[in-house]
């Protein structure tokens, strides 16, 4: 059914205008920010980032705790999402719906679960208590940060791999037997290739959206884990210096950007690849 | 090998709802401090949200905003859906990723760049404005699933309605819009818990209102109040409640419609 231009134009144009006025011009106004003071072009916010230690400190933190927590959840999950692919389709829905329960609380509600979980007087510390052993010390350090993250973004991972492994064709690994390849050759040769695009798209869809947390590490990291969006929050919120959270947020845009543009090209190869045959 | 794979996933299931598991039982407790397991049992702390005109206050901005939002977003979502999916136009493909694009960038940039240009407005502290903004994050959900779904619906009934003499506004109407009420239902529960949920952006924009996101988290930078862990078992059965009844709904509507779509392509 083909629609007329303007039938078009004026369906789209309540969302555009919503859309255009509350995020993309926003958007421009803090990249504009980092190179524009408001009078007059100016590239002092940019030569503040470079020239702020705890600035380049921030953004290394934030990509290691991302690359670290994706790597936990890439490990963690592609078993889990292997033990599911190879189930019923009835059973496979139903932990499906298992996986996906904790997407049911808010993410302040379950960082503040962990927070009366992992505290010094917190259940793992009486229970070792009671074990008589002495108490340790997870709630605001790095370990306790990664374990809330890597509950919150382990679903995705492994329902993002389970849906790749989905798509392959379990006769191939049937193939392979018949033609003398033990379970673990046929597994490595065949399966384990054919799932590597959907492991790399959970892990990109899981490292982006590690770079951008902020309640996390805010509630369950100590002063040394804060992160670059909760760096912007303190130079909004303290330090009133609005430039350099503009150049900072430009920065988080930019290589969020550029990791979708990763994302992008995997995409299209994995299109094109499972496209080129495969039996379909 | 089958059977270690499940005994290690069902671990792993295990640490995923064990911030879900204490929840219900920390916030029956009696006693003035946190404690596990409770020594002894009591609903003083859902007595306590109700008493405390700011718990009660937050709750009710939160849902002001969160009906807004909703209301505003699958309005402007579902008529989006419908060019994006039925009209052939240049720019097609970066006009969806744009709507969907406040789901995968990270929120504080967004809620920095609209707290930057509030300011400039003169919007800081406005409900009004503030119901703008979480429409913008429930936005995607609803572009998702109502295109998603006109996708998927068989167009041949919408034209045997206009062979049969019905304008292209009256097939609209009757034919496909009632088909998408479910999944528009279903969008809008999505959208409702997006916008509910939402905590830095109202953080930055809001002004000092506190929507119940914002007021759990200015306690929690105090102490931990007992209270929380009640607020936060009724909100999950909220949105147990709010999602299981759209999921019903949207599997009811795929049985109905089952027989006229066309097998996937």
């Amino acid at each position: 059914m083909t629609m007329r231009r303007p039938i078009i134009l004026l369906l789209l144009a309540p969302a555009v205008l919503l859309v255009g006025l509350l995020f993309v011009a926003p958007l421009f106004g803090v990249m504009s920010l980092t190179v524009h003071d408001g009078t007059s072009f100016t590239a002092e916010p940019i030569r503040e980032l470079l020239d702020s230690r705890v600035a380049l400190v921030v953004l290394e933190r934030t990509f290691m705790l991302a690359a670290s927590v994706t790597a936990i959840c890439l490990l963690l999950g592609y078993p889990a999402a292997y033990f599911m692919s190879s189930l019923r389709p009835r059973v496979r829905a139903y932990l499906t719906y298992l996986i996906l329960l904790p997407f049911w609380v808010s993410i302040l509600i379950r960082t503040y679960t962990w927070i009366v979980i992992l505290g010094r007087e917190g259940i793992v510390n009486t229970g070792l208590g009671a074990l008589g052993l002495a108490p340790v010390q997870i709630l605001y350090t790095n370990v306790a940060v990664h374990i809330g993250m890597v509950q919150i973004l382990l679903p995705i991972v492994i329902i993002t791999c389970l849906a790749s492994m989905l798509d392959i064709d379990k006769d191939l690994m049937k193939a392979a037997r018949s033609l003398g390849a033990s379970p673990a050759q046929s597994f490595w040769k065949v399966f384990f290739p054919l799932s590597v695009s959907g492991a790399a798209t959970g892990g990109l869809i899981c490292f982006i959206l590690s770079l951008g947390f902020f309640v996390t590490p805010a509630l369950l990291g100590g002063r040394r884990s804060i992160i670059i969006a909760n760096l912007i929050d303190l130079q909004v919120h303290q330090t009133l210096n609005w430039g350099f959270a503009a150049v900072l947020a430009t920065a988080l845009l930019a290589i969020t950007l550029a990791c979708l543009g990763v994302f992008w090209l995997l995409m299209r190869r994995r299109v094109e690849f499972s496209g080129a045959g495969l039996g379909r | 090998m089958k059977r270690l794979l499940a005994v290690y996933f069902f671990l792993l299931v295990g640490f995923l709802i064990l911030p879900l598991i204490f929840l219900v039982p920390i916030s029956l407790s009696a006693s003035q401090f946190l404690e596990f397991p409770p020594t002894s049992l009591s609903l003083r702390w859902y007595a306590a949200f109700f008493e405390d005109p700011t718990w009660v206050g937050a709750a009710i901005l939160s849902f002001r905003v969160g009906i807004g939002a909703t209301a505003l977003s699958l309005l402007v979502g579902t008529l989006a859906s419908i060019a994006l999916v039925r009209g052939n136009f240049p720019g097609k493909s970066a006009l969806t990723a744009i709507f969907i694009a406040p789901l995968i960038l990270p929120t504080v940039v967004l809620a920095l760049a609209l707290y930057i240009v509030f300011l400039r407005w003169q919007l800081v502290d406005n409900v009004f404005a503030l119901t703008l903004a979480h429409a913008i994050v429930a936005l995607p959900y609803v572009v998702m699933i109502v295109s998603a779904s006109l996708r998927r619906f068989d167009t041949t009934i919408e034209r045997a309605a206009r062979v049969l003499g019905a304008g292209p506004i009256k097939a609209f109407m009757l034919v496909t819009l009632p088909y998408l009420v479910p999944s528009m239902f279903a969008a809008g529960i999505l959208a409702f818990f997006a916008s509910f949920d939402e905590l830095i952006i109202t953080l930055f924009v809001s002004g000092g209102a506190q929507t119940l996101p914002v007021r759990i988290w200015n306690d929690l930078g105090l102490k931990l109040d007992p209270t929380v862990p009640a607020v936060a078992v009724m909100l999950t059965m909220l949105s147990i409640v709010g999602m299981g009844i759209g999921e019903v709904i949207r599997r009811r509507n795929e049985q109905r419609y089952q027989s006229a779509t066309p097998p996937e392509a």
